[in-house]
């Protein structure tokens, strides 16, 4: 009878309907949650937006080898090295990263770059909330991405627009 | 020598026997490994990389030190082997710094491909690694000592290669360290050949230090523009924010005419491209003042005043360059001729190539590449010190001598270093090499001048039965030979079976700008602008009087008759030390890079790009034939073709009787050559203006390389090896008669090693050197 086959799996499809209704709920309530993140969660492994990180001594850990640059499949990290000098020790190896890009309107958060890195300088924050209407804007510089220098080294040099070279707009650092 | 038959894994190969076991793998396409091994350097045997097993023999052997025998069996990769090369490479590792990610080595480093190759990446040492700071031993040399693996190729390179011996090893056995000449630091000839060879990341080069990485640039194979050797050097260019930089210059492809060789000009002194100082938009007087203004204004205005004093008979005056390409030479001797309608052309002349195609007329094979100068049985060399001025032309001697133990005859006023390979140097006066020549060509009475307490009539007379006993001489001369004493060394040289000749010219075109015709008495092809001929046909209109030679057009200026003065590329103020003032009644035009002093006082300036940023070809001074490639490039610049193919057209000259575009089938808008990106878009936007077919543009070189080809005679090339990057040789045997020039007129640049005309002057690395010495060299005076 394929009217009684029918309701049999009306009825199955309802059974299920009505006992997820009273289970806790799953969907994230994204932006209108509570907390700082508005209701977003994320698993440990999440890849949002890069954090470069710094070491012990608050020096970027970031030598400009270029291997993240090499490794990634959409070719969005630019770099220009330069060389520590006896006064402006910015990394902890001789070179360092001058300049340092991503440019967030290619980058695919595969991960290679974080991959490929030998000093564990680049990583994946959470930062998710990249949207922009202006295309030039998801050119993120070194200054955005560069975690907060410990309270040693004045604290979060990075939120203090005055240390940040080239006068850049200080954004806050996201997720990490 | 006879053949020997040996087999490697199984492979039969045959060699001459002689060959080094390493080199006889390679040719059979099997790699054996190797640190310490160099080709054509001294054997070392250090290493122990290259170990492979041989049968019958009790242990494994050094492939690079092992000559090969007749039915030798050999396996060059087996378990053994491989477990020797990884023991090899972990000792090397041993105290070797984890410094991949900083050294400037990475990515082109052989300890790195050997550590993949073979593993042993994990140190089995429970010590600390002994660190040592890293050194600077000169402007562009750096050594790291930790990285060092004692392969001392840098030793012998430096050594046996440049005859410098600058670099040598202090201590032994395990304590072994490289040292330089002068304790802490290095004086040396700078060529850097120590930093290309070193196989790890010990050497590293001031210029290049820490700026980027080899997978960052795109590598460009072009031609050296400081001397007129040609040496090949591979730039590596990146992108930045006024176009393309040049980051580094080195010769990692080795199929130039240089194979390994760079000296210190090819291998640093590019930036003078990125020189703060460089012109990037055009100049004109306004009010007495050079002010900017744009392309449009600039070319607008000098076509007006161009045409109105040709049309009003007014005298203009042209001077090119020698260091712009074949197809720019040509065009403007062209366009003087044609569109200005004035002979008045010259150039600065730093040899007396027309003096040589009058009297090499009707012989061919008679000039030597610069590869022949490297295999030559013998070598005369009269005048000249090469080691300063053509440091190529220099290796390729010292290492004939030290490969092939070929003889060379030196003849010199001075004792230069060169001195060292020779088989017998004579001094003579100064000025007396014209005497020389004449002696050596039978006139017995001109050995007076050239006797001195030294050298005897007896000594002349051994040395001149000598040189006529030689096969397959290769006769060298510098600027001292000129005029008439060429015609009489030439003569000289037909008495001597397979001699060849070589005329040295001081700049990187100079033999092009000479070729091409850049002359007041001479076309292209050394043919005279009285005579009727091809030209006469093809260019029509030929001015039929002599011009105007540059001091002559300085004179016309002094006594207000020259009314235009059209500069491309050189700057004849600043080198005759003229008065700036002296062209103040003269409508002067100069395309340069810099404001120098001919470009500071000029009416309008127009920026030109060098000849790392555009195409075409070189030919260096034996005539050696090559391509250029575009490699870097500033906005806001342009090729000095295009800009003379523009005020050709603002000058309402039909460009195509100028540059035969749109018919040539051979050529196109620069794919072939690798152009930069949106060139070919540049083009046809500029041809699209004009409704013109967009087939072709006149503002590309090769487009008048087809016509360079037909009429210059010695210009009948393949052009499929020219694209190829092969070097190939144009002769003079059948060049128009030539016409003697006023010695006068040719002065030797006199560049030494560090320096090298105006762009000598913007190049911070060769400055950085000179300053190292001055600075070292007071230093002692004060002690
Ligand atoms: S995550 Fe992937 S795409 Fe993004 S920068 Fe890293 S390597 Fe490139
Ligand atoms: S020399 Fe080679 S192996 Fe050594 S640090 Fe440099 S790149 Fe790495
Ligand atoms: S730069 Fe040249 S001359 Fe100087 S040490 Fe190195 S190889 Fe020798
Ligand atoms: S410096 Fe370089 S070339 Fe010289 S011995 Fe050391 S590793 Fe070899
Ligand atoms: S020898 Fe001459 S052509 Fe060769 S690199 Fe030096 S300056 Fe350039
Ligand atoms: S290459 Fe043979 S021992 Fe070094």
């Amino acid at each position: 009878m394929p009217v009684l086959k029918n309701i049999k799996a009306i009825a199955k499809g309802m059974s299920i309907t009505f006992m997820e209704m009273f289970q806790p709920t799953q969907v994230e309530n994204y932006p209108d949650g509570p907390g700082p993140l508005r209701g977003a969660r994320f698993e440990e492994r999440y890849r949002g937006m890069h954090v470069l990180q710094r070491d012990e001594n608050g020096l970027e850990k970031c030598v400009a080898c270029f291997l993240c640059a090499a490794a990634c499949p959409s070719n969005c990290i630019y770099i220009e090295a330069a060389e520590n000098t006896e006064t402006n020790r910015v990394s902890g190896a001789e070179r360092y990263a001058k300049v340092y890009n991503i440019d967030y309107n290619r980058c695919i958060f595969c991960g290679y770059c974080v991959e490929a890195c030998p000093t564990d300088a680049i990583t994946h924050g959470h930062g998710f909330e990249l949207a922009s209407f202006n295309a030039s804007n998801l050119i993120y510089r070194k200054e955005q991405m560069l975690a907060a220098a410990p309270a040693h080294m004045g604290a979060n040099a990075v939120f203090n627009s005055a240390d940040v070279a080239g006068g850049a707009p200080a954004l806050p650092v996201q997720g990490s | 020598m006879p053949d020997v038959t040996l087999t490697v894994d199984g492979k039969k190969l045959t060699a001459p026997a002689g060959t080094l076991l390493i080199e006889a793998c390679k040719s059979a396409g099997i790699e054996i490994p190797s640190f310490c091994y160099y080709p054509n350097l001294s054997l070392q045997g250090a290493c122990r990389m290259c170990l492979v097993k041989i049968e019958k023999m009790p242990k494994l052997q050094t492939a690079c030190t092992t000559v090969v025998t007749e039915g030798m069996i050999v396996t060059s990769d087996n378990e053994e082997v491989r477990q020797a090369r990884k023991s090899m490479v972990e000792l090397l590792l041993g105290n070797h710094p984890l410094d991949c990610p900083v050294c400037d080595a990475g990515g082109e480093c052989e300890l790195q491909d050997m550590t993949f190759s073979y593993g042993a990446a994990e140190s089995k040492y429970m010590e600390a690694k002994n660190h040592k700071d890293e050194q600077q031993w000169s402007p562009v040399v750096f050594f790291d000592r930790p990285r060092c693996i004692l392969c001392y190729r840098c030793v012998r390179v430096c050594g046996e290669g440049m005859d410098v011996w600058a670099l040598g090893v202090q201590n032994r056995g395990v304590s072994s360290i490289i040292a330089p000449n002068k304790e802490d630091h290095l004086e040396c000839e700078e060529c850097g050949m120590c930093i290309d060879i070193c196989p790890v990341g010990a050497l590293t080069s001031g210029a290049y230090r820490y700026k980027t990485r080899p997978w960052e640039m795109k590598h460009v194979g072009t031609i050296c523009t400081h001397c007129g050797d040609g040496c090949k050097t591979t730039l590596g260019v990146r992108r930045s924010d006024s176009g393309m930089e040049i980051v580094r210059g080195d010769n990692r492809d080795k199929s130039g005419i240089n194979n390994d060789f760079l000296c210190i000009k090819g291998r640093y002194a590019f930036d003078f491209a990125h020189h703060p100082d460089r012109l990037m938009q055009p100049l004109i007087r306004k009010n007495g003042k050079l002010t900017p203004a744009n392309w449009e204004e600039a070319f607008e205005l000098i076509g007006k005043r161009f045409a109105e004093i040709r049309d009003h008979d007014g005298m203009i005056g042209v001077v090119g360059s020698s260091r712009i390409t074949n197809e720019e030479a040509y065009l403007l001797s062209k366009f003087a001729r044609v569109v200005l309608k004035t002979n008045n052309v010259d150039h600065h002349r730093t040899a007396d190539f027309p003096a040589l195609a009058a009297a090499l007329s009707g012989k061919p094979d008679s000039t030597a590449t610069m590869r022949e100068v490297y295999d030559a049985p013998a070598i005369l060399l009269i005048g000249n010190n090469p080691t300063d001025q053509h440091p190529l032309l220099a290796w390729q001697i010292r290492n004939n001598v030290r490969l092939h133990r070929s003889r060379l005859y030196l003849i010199n006023s001075q004792t230069i270093k060169l001195g060292r390979q020779a088989a017998g140097f004579t001094q003579i006066p100064a000025g007396t090499e014209g005497k020389v020549a004449a002696y050596l060509a039978g006139d017995d009475a001109a050995v007076e001048a050239i006797i001195t307490e030294k050298n005897s009539r007896e000594t002349w007379n051994a040395l001149r039965e000598k040189l006529r006993g030689e096969q397959k001489l290769v006769i060298i001369f510098g600027s001292e030979i000129r005029g008439n004493d060429v015609a009489v060394l030439v003569k000289f040289g037909s008495g001597v079976h397979g001699a060849k000749f070589v005329c040295l010219a001081d700049y990187a075109n100079s033999r092009g700008a000479a070729d091409m015709g850049l002359y007041p008495d001479l076309l292209p092809g050394y043919h005279r602008v009285a005579d009727t001929g091809k030209f006469h046909d093809e260019w029509t209109s030929i001015p039929a009087t002599t011009g105007l030679t540059l001091p002559e057009m300085v004179d016309a200026a002094k006594a207000s008759k020259l009314k235009a003065l059209y500069v491309v590329g050189a700057n004849p103020i600043g080198r005759l030390g003229l008065d700036p003032f002296l062209f103040s009644k003269t409508f002067v035009v100069v395309q340069e890079m810099f404001l120098t002093e001919t470009a500071f006082m000029a009416d309008v300036v127009l920026p030109a790009a060098n000849a790392y940023e555009k195409s075409g070809t070189f030919t260096n001074t034996c005539g050696d034939l090559q391509i250029l490639k575009k490699a870097g490039e500033v906005t806001g610049t342009k090729s000095d073709f295009e800009m003379i193919v523009r005020i050709a057209d603002a000058m309402g000259f039909d460009v195509h009787k100028l540059v035969p575009f749109g018919a040539g089938e051979r050529t196109d808008m620069g794919q072939s050559r690798g152009a930069q990106s949106g060139e070919a878009d540049r083009h046809a936007v500029w041809l699209e203006a004009r409704g013109l077919e967009p087939k072709m543009s006149p503002l590309e070189p090769t487009a008048i390389l087809d016509e360079i080809q037909r009429l210059v005679p010695g210009y009948d090339f393949s052009r499929i090896n020219l694209l190829a990057g092969n070097d190939q040789h144009t002769t003079l045997a059948n060049s128009g008669p030539g016409a003697i020039q006023k010695p006068e007129l040719i002065v030797p640049a006199n560049d030494n090693l560090f320096s090298s005309g105006t762009l000598g002057r913007y190049s911070k690395a060769l400055h950085s050197v000179m300053e190292s010495r001055t600075q070292q060299t007071s230093e002692v005076a004060a002690d």
